[in-house]
């Protein structure tokens, strides 16, 4: 190898960076691969971090503290230890050696270890190889700025803006967060104030869940109009906006990388079957990582893809499942960041292509709209349709391909996701779904169909005070229908409402309990299906 | 060419009457086709009027009596054109008169027939506010005031029948088809309301206090459904507060008309002023976007109600309406675009204002007469700066809100251009037996 | 109120030989009981006590009329507007009052005395003033109807205010050729007699006779005789002299200005353009209307300049846009497809223009929906000033005997119902004089005064009031008291020096008969014997 590997190391102050001086006081050598940055704690370290280190081109990182028991602040370097163990997990999903991440207990003392563990690691990264990522740090601004702000403005119709209001107040954010207007952003823009709109804050509280667009009278379509502003911000390099330290963007923009093949189908049941050829494809999305990143909340996100391959095995279809998926790239888009994006679209769009397969279903429906809208005007035609699974689900039950034997007494009420319902239109097939199922009862909330309420987070954007009283406020209602169970389509709004019923949201009076269940899971259980 | 000195308006609203009446006037004949059984339009089911706050009824009905009563006006009431030939000066329509089961010649307008009908139906003229019976005249001033039997919801049991003294009921009664023979054709049918249940923000049909304005206007009207009390219709409770909300379905490229109605901003202030007089207690808010004040008078109108009555305008279209459960109160919430600040109002009663829209009935219409819409539904002028009131075809005019948004003077005036333009033509077709098109 | 006391009460008046309580007299039903109990019980009064005269009294005469009795043997009494809608809170009394109007409508009936209404002739000419496009339009229906218009406009060439317009919205036709094409038509038809720089010096008569003193230039003055008059004198700009920095500059101009420019392509392409709204309009005080067509011109030409320098910065300062009817808002929505800024202003915050010592121009405006202060700096500012009567419209107004409104416009006969006619009979009113407005309201309207005023002219004779006074000539001692009074000019004293009434042209107020030392003149239907019986009446006394 011509270079050196480079190791980004994460030292704790008391123990770990001790340990290096000591090594360097006492002149042991080694090779010259690691660069150290000084932590009080080893628990300090985020899987951001680690994941930027990577992201950028670090070879290896080394996350360094205190033996177990000797931890300056407690118990930080267990933290630090369950953090690595999970962020290599997400390695080992993406394709990236897990081995080019790893923990070491070193004390102050132990100057010989540090020596001996910077040697040990540069050599085995030697024999993985260079990190094939080298992701370019510079902003991604697009270079085209004029012509790009010419377009979103001709698109978006902000110019038509009757500043009436009426998507201030139908904004579940304007409500929570004084003075967020969308009216004023867009007059702003208009005005030439731009910079002060690319500044703000409130250019990231926006969930662009459509809902101002929706009753908009000159049917401005803010969330597009903000999406590019956010891109104009700076190219969508933002971690510190971002929920979770940037992990799920930084995976994504990671996939688009064509030296890493991943390993996500462990979650297939093994009476599963599939095929790498075919005419309907399962899109499985990120689920494999919000398996990983969300084991906290206790999702099994899992649950929903292998429920989708059940029910459609059961069909009698084998769907078309691709070993090395990349994410759609929607998180991407909405961030701004529409370079990655547009790569990973035709990354995906060439390998569904070689598969031949003429349909394209997808149980979230981040990941439909994105297919269905977003990939259409980055790519023109893409030769195969795109689904809901909601859709497939009630054409096979029309068509009499699936048939409920017994019966599921349960009273459901259904949530229409933002970009199923008002971003796509698709209001009734999950309803006819759930009502075809025998026994359930279906029942709605006041606030449903097009004036559904978001589930208060989008891209991992600013999740907040505000977010967690939006997601409080729209499990009460589900709650108040009296319903035994919450389904929805959406992976994402049920992540986010197990996120706030699991953690202690501050000044909560009182918890809100709800069972949430995703529309796949609850046909499969309908259908018997183990 | 045969001379004719007739003309057909079609549609028996104010702007019909006032073109049947300028041109039976100066000794026209004119046949007035109405599709409902009285003529009177719109202006019969609003209690005042802007900006002068006369009692609509007041000014209305002697233009009604004299419409019905001059000899030179044939009112053809309860029928609609089937089929229209010809061209300027020489027209051939053929009139269907629907069969409304009671003699005109009989009957005298007494009532009986109705008080023993034990059918009971939404009453159309009180915006289904109240109820009506299968037989029926739409309101009491209406001319003819002769009872009309609905078809669709009598019974035929036949006990109007055997109460009427006069002997007018005639179930045997076969619709009639008319042939006229008319010079010039003006159209003024009127509008109709935008169907507000689309837009579902506003809980129009789920919240028992929203109303549209036109049921508002009933229900405040001293001849309505409720004798001109004011309460909401959930509980019959006496409002504290009351939001107009302007523009639902107006000034809207998506879910809506593009076009502006033109009359809104003004009758909610009427409205707004009509509350305020008979309740001063009672909180008024109109919710506007931009107030339409063009008109003569309308400025000072607004000034007035602001000043004088204490009516509130407060510049914002509330995004949505939820309800307090506890209460039945409505949730009006918007943005204050003054103030930058997202509030709500609890009102007892939302009243929206639906944009004014073409009436369905045009498109069929349009097609007998073999005139053109515009992409809005209106009848199309032929230069909408030059020629407002004359249609693609030669001989056929507009008139009124058929035409445009517009309010009451302006359709009035109008008709009396509809007619100066009918009686233009027929002169101007008669010359020599040449027909001279009209002028450019 | 209660009604049925008062109808028992009237039974009790004497000459009252029927009394009856209906709830919708004014309606076909109503009016049929009427003639029936005429009929029924011989009657040759008739007094009908409900709402107020003014609204429904042509109609119960009428009805009269039709059952056999003179149509001024009819009274009304009002017990609605002035009794029962006043005293809600005070049932008793006001039922006390009701018994004493019908009491004193009842002493009036007494007295009445059959009217006849004499028929005049109708001259089937009308004259025109103003030769704008109201007028134009107006003339040219009324003379394919084949009656004989005259079309009198003061200034040396026909147009009005079309004259300074460059294009029109919606179809940016030119107003020029507009204008060509209707002046063409009336000068090519034969029943149209134009007659430019000339104004009207005087009028005289009545509907059907009017006699119109018109001077041409310096010429001797002559008389027209026509049957009607339509006023279609327009409107004219107002100068905003003194406001925002008008004056100060020459770049800053009226919207009237600009309109000039663009026609005569003399605009030389400007950096950033400032339009405000509302310069002169809508104030709290005085001119308190709004003007109409503003908003829409100030589209217009933004478009306009866009289409001359699409680089071209644009700003209209609005306080509430104005794009009413069924094209408007369509070209709102391209005035923002073409960048144009719209921004609102309040009435209390209104924006300051300042112009530097090196002649720059900078407008300073708070953007009252998003609270901030906005300075643009600029090249051009226009002013859209409202549209205002001629200064010579008073006098034109008192010429005609008609009023002008407290906006400084015609004031018609009745806002909903008679908007295009005057109260006085035979005079009618249409386009700007009557209020802004633009181009097709005006035509409409022009033909709406064409189909009113046909009306009379068409059936060539006219039944007039009879409400008219009368002079006893042996009473009269031709003091010339009347004739000095009358506000018509309708008394004259003979070739005996005895006051004289010209029926036709009296108008029935009765300041005659109130001034005439010798009680020589009598108020038909309003006699002195009249009115004390009512006063009497009306305090319990029987009359002498």
């Amino acid at each position: 190898m011509k270079e050196e590997p480079r190791i980004v190391a994460f030292l704790c102050n008391w123990c770990s960076y001790a340990g290096a001086d000591l090594a360097g006081m006492s002149r042991i050598t080694y090779p010259p691969s690691v660069r150290p940055i000084r932590v009080m704690c080893s628990g300090r370290v985020d899987p951001g971090f680690i994941l930027k280190a990577l992201e950028m081109g670090a070879d290896g990182v080394l996350v360094s503290g205190c033996h177990p028991g000797d931890c300056h602040y407690v118990d930080g370097n267990l933290k630090a230890e369950k953090r690595v163990e999970n962020t290599k997990k997400l390695l080992g999903i993406l394709g990236l050696e897990p081995e080019r991440l790893r923990l070491e207990w070193i004390s102050a003392s132990e100057g010989t270890k540090f020596a001996q563990v910077i040697k040990d690691f540069t050599e085995q990264l030697r024999k993985i190889g260079p990190n094939p990522l080298k992701t370019k740090t510079a902003s991604r601004i697009p270079a085209n700025v004029d012509e790009l702000i010419a377009e979103t403005v001709k698109e978006t119709n902000i110019r038509y803006c009757l500043e009436c209001g009426k998507c201030s107040s139908s904004c579940p954010v304007a409500k929570l967060r004084e003075g967020y207007s969308p009216r004023r952003m867009v007059e702003k823009f208009l005005l030439g104030f731009r910079d002060k709109v690319l500044s703000s804050d409130e250019l990231w509280t926006c969930l662009t869940c459509y809902q101002c667009s929706e009753r908009c009278p000159s049917d401005v379509k803010y969330p597009e109009f903000i999406r590019t502003c956010r891109t104009l911000a700076n190219g969508g390099v933002l971690e510190e906006v971002c929920a979770h330290r940037g992990v799920p963007q930084a995976l994504s923009r990671m996939m688009t990388n064509p030296k890493l093949k991943q390993n996500r189908m462990n979650w297939l049941p093994d009476n599963a079957e599939i095929a790498e050829r075919g005419d309907l494809l399962y899109f499985v999305g990120c689920l494999p990582y919000f398996d990983v990143i969300f084991e906290n909340l206790g999702l099994e996100s899992m649950k929903i893809a292998q429920s989708v391959v059940k029910i459609l095995n059961r069909a009698g279809i084998k769907p078309v499942i691709m070993p090395n998926e990349k994410c759609c790239g929607h998180d991407l888009l909405w961030t701004g960041d529409i370079e990655k994006f547009e790569e990973l679209a035709k990354i995906n769009v060439a390998d569904i292509k070689e598969t031949g397969a003429t349909r394209v279903v997808l149980a979230c429906p981040e990941g439909y709209r994105t297919f269905k809208k977003d990939y259409t005007e980055v790519i023109g035609n893409m030769d195969f349709e795109v689904l809901h699974i909601s859709e497939l689900l009630s054409e096979l039950i029309q068509k009499g391909k699936l048939k409920f034997d017994g019966k599921l007494a349960k009273k459901v009420v259904y949530h229409d996701p933002c970009r199923l319902g008002r971003h796509m239109g698709v209001y009734d097939p999950p309803r006819s779904v759930i009502s075809s199922i025998p026994g359930v009862e279906l029942v709605e909330m006041g606030r449903n169909r097009e004036n559904a309420e978001c589930c208060g987070v989008n891209a991992w954007l600013a999740c907040g005070k505000c977010s967690k009283e939006i997601q409080l406020d729209r499990l009460m209602e589900a709650k108040n229908t009296g319903a035994d169970l919450l389904v929805t389509t959406c992976p994402k709004c049920q992540i986010h409402w197990q996120c706030v019923m699991t953690e202690k949201v501050p000044n909560e009076t009182e918890k809100v309990g709800m069972e949430v269940r995703d529309l796949t899971v609850l046909v499969a259980e309908a259908l018997n299906l183990k | 060419m045969k001379k004719t000195n007739s003309v057909l308006v079609i549609g028996g609203g104010i702007a019909g009457m006032q073109a049947s009446l300028d041109l039976a006037s100066r000794g026209m004949r004119v046949y007035l086709v109405e599709k409902t059984p009285s003529i009177g339009g719109r202006m019969a089911q609003l209690d005042k009027t802007f900006p002068t706050m006369d009692c609509s009824m007041c000014i209305l009905a002697p233009k009604m009596v004299d419409t019905f009563r001059h000899p030179n006006i044939t009112l053809l009431t309860y029928s609609e054109i089937m089929e229209v030939s010809g061209s300027v000066g020489n027209f051939t329509v053929k009139v269907l008169k629907k069969p409304r089961f009671v003699n005109p010649e009989k009957c005298t307008g007494c009532g009986i027939c109705a008080q023993h009908c034990p059918v009971e139906v939404p009453n159309e003229f009180d915006m289904n506010l109240g109820v009506r019976k299968a037989i029926y005249v739409p309101f009491p001033q209406a001319a003819p005031l002769v009872y009309t039997i609905d078809e669709d919801n009598c019974l035929k049991c036949e006990l109007c029948g055997k109460v009427c003294l006069a002997g007018a009921i005639d179930y045997d009664q076969k619709p009639e088809l008319l042939t006229l023979n008319v010079g010039a054709i003006v159209v003024a049918t009127g509008y109709d309301l935008f169907d507000v249940r689309k837009r579902t923000e506003y809980g129009y049909g789920k919240y028992p206090n929203v109303m549209i304005s036109l049921e508002f206007e009933r229900m405040e009207s001293a001849s309505g459904p409720t004798g001109g009390h004011i309460v909401r219709l959930s509980d019959g409770r006496v409002p504290e507060k009351i939001a107009f909300i302007q523009c639902v379905g107006s000034r809207s490229i998506k879910g809506g008309l593009p076009y502006c109605s033109s009359a809104c901003c003004m009758y909610a202030t009427k409205e707004a002023v009509l509350i305020r007089e008979h309740n001063p207690k009672c909180e008024v808010y109109i919710f506007y976007n931009d107030l339409k004040v063009f008109g003569k008078g309308f400025q000072d109108f607004i000034n007035r109600a602001e000043d004088t009555w204490g009516v509130k305008y407060v510049r914002a279209l509330p995004g949505e309406i939820t309800e307090d459960s506890k209460t039945g109160k409505l949730i009006v919430w918007y943005e204050d675009t003054t103030e930058n600040a997202i509030k709500n109002l609890k009102a007892d009663i939302v009243v929206l204002c639906p944009a004014l829209i073409p009436k369905p009935d045009n498109k069929k219409l349009a097609k007998i007469l073999g005139v053109e819409l515009d992409q809005h539904g209106f009848f199309k002028s032929k230069d909408p700066m030059l020629a407002p009131i004359d249609t693609t075809v030669p001989g056929i005019f507009i008139a009124g809100y058929c035409q445009g948004p517009k309010d009451i003077p302006e359709s009035v005036a109008q008709a009396s251009g509809a007619s100066g333009r009918a009686a233009e033509s027929m002169a101007l077709a008669t010359v020599k037996g040449v027909r001279r098109t009209a002028r450019k | 109120m209660d009604v049925p006391e008062v109808v028992k009460y009237a039974e009790t008046l004497s000459n009252v030989a029927y009394a009856e309580r209906n709830l919708y007299t004014c309606s076909s039903e109503g009016l049929r009981k009427i003639k029936d109990a005429i009929e029924k019980h011989n009657l040759n009064r008739v007094v009908v006590a409900s709402c107020t005269p003014r609204t429904h009294e042509p109609l119960f005469r009428a009805t009269c009329e039709e059952a056999g009795v003179n149509k001024y043997l009819f009274e009304m009494a009002n017990i609605r507007e002035q009794c029962s809608w006043v005293h809600s809170h005070e049932p008793e009394k006001a039922t006390e009052k009701a018994k004493e109007i019908v009491r004193m409508a009842v002493a009036k009936a007494r007295l009445l005395q059959p009217q006849e209404e004499p028929e005049i002739d109708v001259t089937p000419s009308a004259l025109v003033i103003g030769g704008g496009i109201s007028g134009l339009t107006a003339a040219l229906c009324l003379a394919n109807q084949g009656f004989k218009v005259h079309v009198v406009e003061k200034e040396r060439e026909l147009g009005g205010l079309l004259k300074k317009v460059h294009k029109l919205y919606p179809s940016m036709e030119d107003a020029s050729a507009v204008l060509k094409r209707a002046i063409k038509a009336v000068e090519s038809n034969k029943n149209i007699k134009i007659l430019t720089s000339t104004v009207i010096k005087g009028v005289k008569g009545f509907i059907g006779n009017f006699d119109v003193i018109v001077q041409k230039g310096k010429q001797k003055p002559r008389t027209i005789q026509v049957g009607t008059i339509i006023v279609a004198s327009g409107a004219t700009s107002f100068e905003p002299i003194g406001m925002f920095g008008y004056g100060e500059s020459k770049k800053i101009i009226t919207q009237s200005q600009l309109e000039e420019f663009l026609k005569t392509g003399k605009l030389k392409k400007p950096k950033r353009v400032v339009m405000i709204q509302c310069v002169g309009a809508r104030r709290p005080t005085g001119r308190t209307y709004c003007s109409r067509v503003c908003c829409m011109t100030a589209l217009k030409n933004s478009m306009l300049i866009k289409e001359l320098s699409p680089d071209t910065d644009i700003y209209i300062l609005y306080r509430e846009l104005q794009t009413y009817g069924k094209e408007y808002e369509e070209w709102h929505r391209m005035a923002q497809d073409k960048g144009i800024k719209f921004i609102k202003y309040a009435l209390e915050r209104p924006p300051e223009v300042t112009v530097t010592p090196d002649g720059k121009l900078s407008v300073k405006v708070h953007h009252a929906l998003l609270d901030e202060e906005m300075t643009i700096e600029n090249d051009l500012v226009v002013l859209s000033t409202p549209l205002i009567q001629h200064e010579d419209g008073k006098a034109l107004s008192q010429m005609l005997k008609v009023p002008l409104g407290s906006d400084g416009f015609f004031f018609e006969a009745h806002v909903k119902l008679r908007p295009i006619d005057f109260a006085t009979d035979g005079i009618y009113v249409c386009g700007t004089a009557h209020s802004p407005k633009d181009v097709a309201e005006s035509i409409a309207q022009a033909y709406g005064v064409a189909s009113r005023a046909a009306i009379p002219m068409a059936l060539k004779r006219l039944r007039t009031e009879a409400i008219t006074s009368s002079v006893d000539e042996s009473l009269c001692t031709g003091c010339g008291t009347c004739v000095k009074l009358c506000p018509y000019g309708a008394i004259e004293k003979d070739e005996k020096g005895v006051a004289k009434v010209t029926a036709v042209v009296c108008k029935g107020c009765g300041v005659c008969a109130a001034s005439c030392p010798e009680r020589a003149i009598t108020m038909r239907h309003f006699t002195n014997e009249q009115i004390i019986a009512q006063a009497l009446a009306a305090l319990g006394r029987v009359p002498a």
